[in-house]
């Protein structure tokens, strides 16, 4: 089994893995075989692929949450003091329901050595980065779906991490939330350059936010594709990309 | 239906109870001997509140039961919460429990009077127990019951160490089931004060026991509608603090 390993020499890559394999239990056959993929520092990636592709289960490795069966994943991890390596964004927003919006902003830095005052001042500024700073003092179940999502995001944008890991952020969102909310995450993107891993298993999400597109699929998966994202933010351009991915990787979505 | 309109049928259902009591008492149906008449419970009380014998068995009776709550609720928590965290442990004393845990807390009335004597200790043990079993069974399903997936956020944001697991995940997702374990323990606890003060612990119970072996029946009314009304104050404290605590909820 192969944990994540912390390396602080500079590198290029936030994250290298090599040769990853993924599997449940001892025996059973793997999910996701000779995964090589290093994701540049500032970049934004999305992983596509058909469900239970074993794309959530490829970040919860990159996060530690699962130990991959063989290979190695490397996280270079920056010098500067008071941080994560990774801030993990869920489907489901996971707030903890007995701390107010503030506090679980706060959850990743207790921890950490980082004072009281800084803890706070730092929830403060992720808040004000989702633009829900008038919200500190909610209870999670005054919130909006959408809303939780943000507070999810200003989570682990107050880690300061190396990479922010995000497994299908918007999928339980309404069409018109989930737009909103992807630009706003566009908007983060640009302002603040943190690298971005970002799995969903819709295309036109990817095409419209990544600059670079990984694709899974097959028995066991493995990667398909791996595209530099030309689009445009021009909406014709938008469109014969989303059509031109698609048909190239119809065949590995029948699963 | 109104709020309003609710505490006016609670309060005519009780007038209507009492006059229906009044009136089989009054009508010389049953011997007034074996049933007291509710209007002779006032007078009751004043004899027994003049005497000083009211006060002082009901503050007999609060310290039993707050020793006994406060021990049964600790323990009761303390060991259920261990056992659903920690699976060796639980079954290492799973048969212990399912051995122990059917004996009703008046079985062991013998065994309180041998290593307590008839004292204050043995009766604030058997209210211990019965609350400690009420505590144990509700935090154990309520620590089971934690949102696992909470439980793995704490992993993904470095909190997954035993002691922020325990006290930043755990414990307060499961305090919405504990506290109604507590809630539960309050009522039990109560209903056992009578059982353990039976056998001449000073106390609501033993003044029940002694008014009976008088057939003084209004007397043993009284120390029920004590018992009634005491149990009534705890529960209603406990409410108020428990919706403070979980104010988080919708």
């Amino acid at each position: 089994m192969a944990a994540v390993t912390l390396s602080k020499t500079a590198a290029a890559s936030v994250i290298d893995l090599q040769d990853v394999s993924i599997g449940y239990g001892k025996d059973a056959p793997p999910v996701l075989v000779d995964v090589n993929l290093s994701v540049e520092r500032g970049s934004f990636v999305a992983i596509v692929g058909p469900s239970g592709v074993g794309k959530s289960t490829l970040l919860r490795v990159v996060a530690g949450l699962h130990s991959a069966r063989s290979g190695g994943v490397t996280i270079h991890q920056d010098q500067r003091p008071g941080h994560r390596p990774v801030g993990l964004v869920f489907q489901d927003s996971r707030l903890l329901p007995w701390r107010r919006v503030i506090r679980n902003v706060e959850f990743g830095l207790e921890g950490l050595p980082v004072s009281r005052d800084e803890r706070r001042r730092r929830a403060e500024a992720a808040l004000k980065l989702v633009r829900l700073d008038g919200y500190a003092r909610r209870w999670p179940y005054e919130l909006s779906g959408g809303q939780r999502q943000r507070i999810g995001i200003a989570r682990a944008m107050a880690v300061d991490p190396d990479i922010l890991l995000m497994d299908e952020p918007f999928g339980a969102l309404d069409a018109i939330t989930r737009h909103n909310l992807q630009d706003e995450l566009r908007r983060i993107h640009q302002e603040t350059g943190k690298t971005v891993l970002f799995v969903t298993h819709d295309l036109e999400e990817a095409v419209h936010l990544a600059d670079r597109i990984i694709v899974l699929g097959g028995t066991p998966a493995r990667v398909v594709r791996d595209v530099r994202n030309m689009a445009g933010r021009d909406g014709s351009v938008f469109r014969d990309q989303v059509e031109q991915l698609r048909s190239e990787i119809a065949d590995n979505y029948s699963i | 239906m109104k709020t309003y309109n609710k505490i006016a049928l609670s309060a005519l259902g009780v007038i209507v109870f009492l006059l229906a009591w009044e009136a089989v008492a009054r009508s010389g149906i049953v011997p007034a001997r074996l049933l007291p008449s509710p209007s002779a419970v006032p007078a009751a009380f004043l004899t027994e509140f003049k005497s000083g014998t009211w006060q002082a068995m009901v503050l007999a009776s609060l310290s039993h039961y707050l020793v006994g709550l406060s021990l049964g609720t600790f323990l009761g928590v303390s060991f259920g919460t261990a056992a659903a965290l920690w699976g060796k442990w639980d079954a290492f004393q799973a048969w212990v429990v399912r051995m122990l845990r059917p004996i009703p807390a008046i079985a062991w009335i013998p065994f309180a009077i041998i290593w307590f004597g008839v004292s204050e200790g043995a009766a604030s043990f058997l209210i211990a127990l019965t609350v400690f079993w009420i505590n144990y069974y509700a935090s154990y399903a309520a620590v089971r019951g934690v949102d696992k997936d909470l439980i793995e956020l704490g992993y993904a944001f470095g909190q997954g160490g035993l002691i922020p697991r325990l006290f930043k995940i755990i414990l307060p997702g499961a305090l919405p089931g504990i506290l109604s374990g507590l809630r539960a323990g309050l009522g039990q606890g109560w209903m056992t004060v009578v059982a353990a003060e039976l056998f001449g612990i000073s106390g609501l119970g033993m003044r029940m026991m002694e008014a009976s072996g008088l057939l003084a029946t209004h007397i043993v009314v009284l120390y029920m509608v004590t018992i009634a009304l005491l149990y009534g104050v705890s529960d209603f404290l406990f409410m108020q603090v428990q919706s403070r605590v979980l104010s988080w909820q919708r």
